[in-house]
């Protein structure tokens, strides 16, 4: 008895696979469209599983600090140019000195020597006032703003140490300045 | 012992004689270096004779040395002895000895003989034309190694008797020397003897300044932060730095007749002129204005102090009575005018003028008022600096290619180029104490 039940059911098994494997065949061969099934599914997606924690990258903070104080003291290195016989700031000196002050301002254990030269006309002794007069220019530009006088001091190297030692006017033009030494 | 007392003896005894002989004969003939229009007048030097046994080598060093030192006089012209009728007119070293007759035809005024002896030298000058002597000097004990300075004695003796004034030759010149990248300070005899480093720091040591004893020299030293007021003392061999109370800026040093310093600082926000006390300390202000006030300038009796100012908008030479305080402008020409230099008795002002060729140097007469320009360039001239006898001036110039110092008169005769070695030389001072 069991046995023929256990026939029937096989037989009844292999019936209902032929005829899947018939169904089957059939929809391969269907036009794309001719199903109307639409599938939606409303369940929200599961979230991405958490990455593996990385290690994170062993910066030294103190070098990144020091490389960016010194790349602050560049740009407070940038030097301010006058013309001849005149200590008057161009709006071009005052952009710059603006800039210095705001990273002397965010820098507070920076302090800067601000260095004044003459081109080398002119009389030496004249020269040495005149390259301090172009310092203190700077000097009190930059504690108008903002920037503690404690921290600057100023020098007149008078028409001595020219950028440039050719005899002509871009020469001169170029040693009319005033150089800033900043230490950290 | 009583060799040397015997041959000192015989010195002064020597000595004597010839200054009494120079007493008897009085010079008629001198050069006013201060007149309007000076007198050139024409020297030749006789070949030296020996007047006892064979002539030292070093006969010929001395007659060197007394031809270039005398070419430093504009008012000496040296003439060749070929270039006189039949040579030498001397037979000996006197004046007795001397055919003075070719030599006036020549229009030579001075003939100068020497003499030598085993370890000295005898040296006359004649008026050819009064047949007098005008000096007479011996030296004895001469050798190889002091041959130059008895030159040099000799030299400052005869324009001594020539013009009443011996200080050039004695009185040194401190200045200002090149060094690599680095300036330091010399001094240096106007013949272009004795070359002194007198600073060794390094870094730029600038306008050095004589005290009015020359004891001392005050000169500018910048270091990375500030200037510094350096003093050299000769009696020591020091220097010292000095910067408490001065500030940042310590410009143009210049000592004061009666004692102290004085010296342009930045104390209120512009270039002043103090006073500093003997401890190197601000005493009072001198000059002060809103604008640079710097090289100041004092005659010997202190009364008068000359100093640029930029006041008048571009920089310009003051003077200010010290008694009263009143300032004068001197200078109302050129855009440019700086560094003035006061003549020790007070009535010249040299001072360095821009030209559209140049800097060049002028001379101010207080007296009438007016302006000489006394050097002629090429390039620049700058910084000059007035002698003790106020005739001569020495100055910087590159109209070389290279800042050298030279000298002139202040009435503009051709610069003479002073040897300083190698390097550039800049800002000369004339020890004026020899007067």
């Amino acid at each position: 008895m069991n046995t023929r039940l256990a026939l029937v059911m096989a037989m009844i098994l292999c019936f209902a696979i032929t005829i899947g494997a018939g169904c089957s065949s059939k929809s391969g061969s269907m036009p794309p469209g001719a199903t109307q099934v639409k599938v939606e599914d409303e369940t929200p997606p599961e979230p991405a599983p958490e990455p593996e924690p990385m290690p994170e990258p062993d910066y030294d903070q103190e070098a990144l600090m020091q490389q960016q104080r010194q790349e602050a003291a560049v740009q407070l290195g940038f030097m301010i140019n006058f013309a001849f016989d005149s200590y008057e700031l161009s709006q071009e000196a005052r952009d710059l000195l603006s800039q210095k002050a705001r990273l002397m301002k965010q820098y507070t254990g920076m302090t800067m020597v601000i260095e004044g030269y003459c081109d080398e006309r002119g009389t030496e002794e004249y020269n040495l006032a005149l390259g301090e007069k172009r310092a203190r220019a700077a000097f009190e530009h930059l504690v108008i703003l903002g920037v503690e006088p404690e921290r600057l001091s100023i020098v007149s190297f008078g028409e001595e140490r020219p950028l440039d030692p050719a005899h002509n006017e871009a020469a001169w033009a170029k040693n009319r300045r005033d150089e800033f030494k900043v230490s950290f | 012992m009583k060799r040397y007392a015997v041959i000192a003896l015989a010195l002064v005894m020597m000595l004597s004689t010839f200054s009494l002989a120079s007493a008897q004969d009085q010079a008629p003939l001198t050069v006013d270096i201060f007149g309007p229009g000076q007198r050139q007048v024409n020297l030749v030097i006789l070949p030296p004779r020996s007047l006892e046994e064979q002539m030292p080598q070093f006969a010929e060093t001395f007659e060197k040395t007394v031809k270039n030192n005398l070419s430093y006089l504009p008012f000496i012209k040296g003439t060749q002895m070929s270039q006189l009728l039949g040579g030498d007119p001397s037979k000996g070293v006197r004046s007795t000895e001397i055919d003075f007759r070719p030599l006036q035809l020549a229009k030579i005024d001075l003939v100068m003989t020497t003499g030598w002896k085993p370890n000295g030298v005898e040296v006359r000058v004649f008026d050819t034309f009064g047949r007098r002597m005008i000096i007479g000097k011996a030296y004895g004990r001469v050798s190889k190694e002091n041959v130059v300075s008895i030159a040099d004695r000799f030299c400052s003796a005869f324009v001594d008797a020539l013009t009443g004034k011996k200080a050039f030759f004695d009185s040194p010149l401190a200045f200002v020397r090149q060094l690599g990248k680095s300036k330091e300070i010399y001094t240096v005899l106007p013949q272009g003897r004795e070359l002194t480093r007198i600073t060794t720091m390094g870094g730029f040591n600038l306008g050095p300044a004589w005290s009015p004893d020359g004891s001392k020299l005050a000169f500018t030293h910048i270091g990375g932060k500030s200037h510094y007021l350096g003093i050299f003392d000769a009696k020591t061999g020091k220097t010292t730095l000095h910067t408490e109370k001065l500030g940042q800026s310590v410009i143009s040093p210049e000592f004061m007749p009666g004692g102290g310093l004085a010296v342009t600082l930045n104390r209120h926000g512009h270039a002043d002129i103090f006073q500093l006390d003997g401890n190197y300390k601000p005493r009072r202000v001198l000059a002060k204005s809103s604008f640079i006030d710097v090289s100041p300038s004092f005659d010997r009796a202190g009364r008068k102090m000359v100093f640029t100012s930029g006041r008048a908008g571009n920089p310009h030479i003051y003077m200010m009575d010290l008694q009263s305080g009143s300032v004068r402008r001197i200078t109302l020409d050129g855009p440019y005018n700086t560094h003035p230099c006061i003549s020790p008795d007070g009535r010249y002002i040299a001072y360095n003028r821009r030209t559209g060729s140049g800097h060049r140097i002028f001379v101010y007469d207080l007296a009438t008022g007016r302006d000489r320009q006394v050097s002629f360039g090429p390039g620049s001239d700058e910084y000059p600096a007035f002698g003790p006898d106020g005739y001569f001036i020495a100055f910087a110039s590159n109209r070389s290619g290279q800042y050298k110092l030279y000298l002139t008169t202040r009435h503009g005769d051709a610069a003479k180029m002073i040897q300083t070695g190698s390097g550039a030389a800049f800002a000369p001072a004339w020890d004026t104490k020899l007067q």
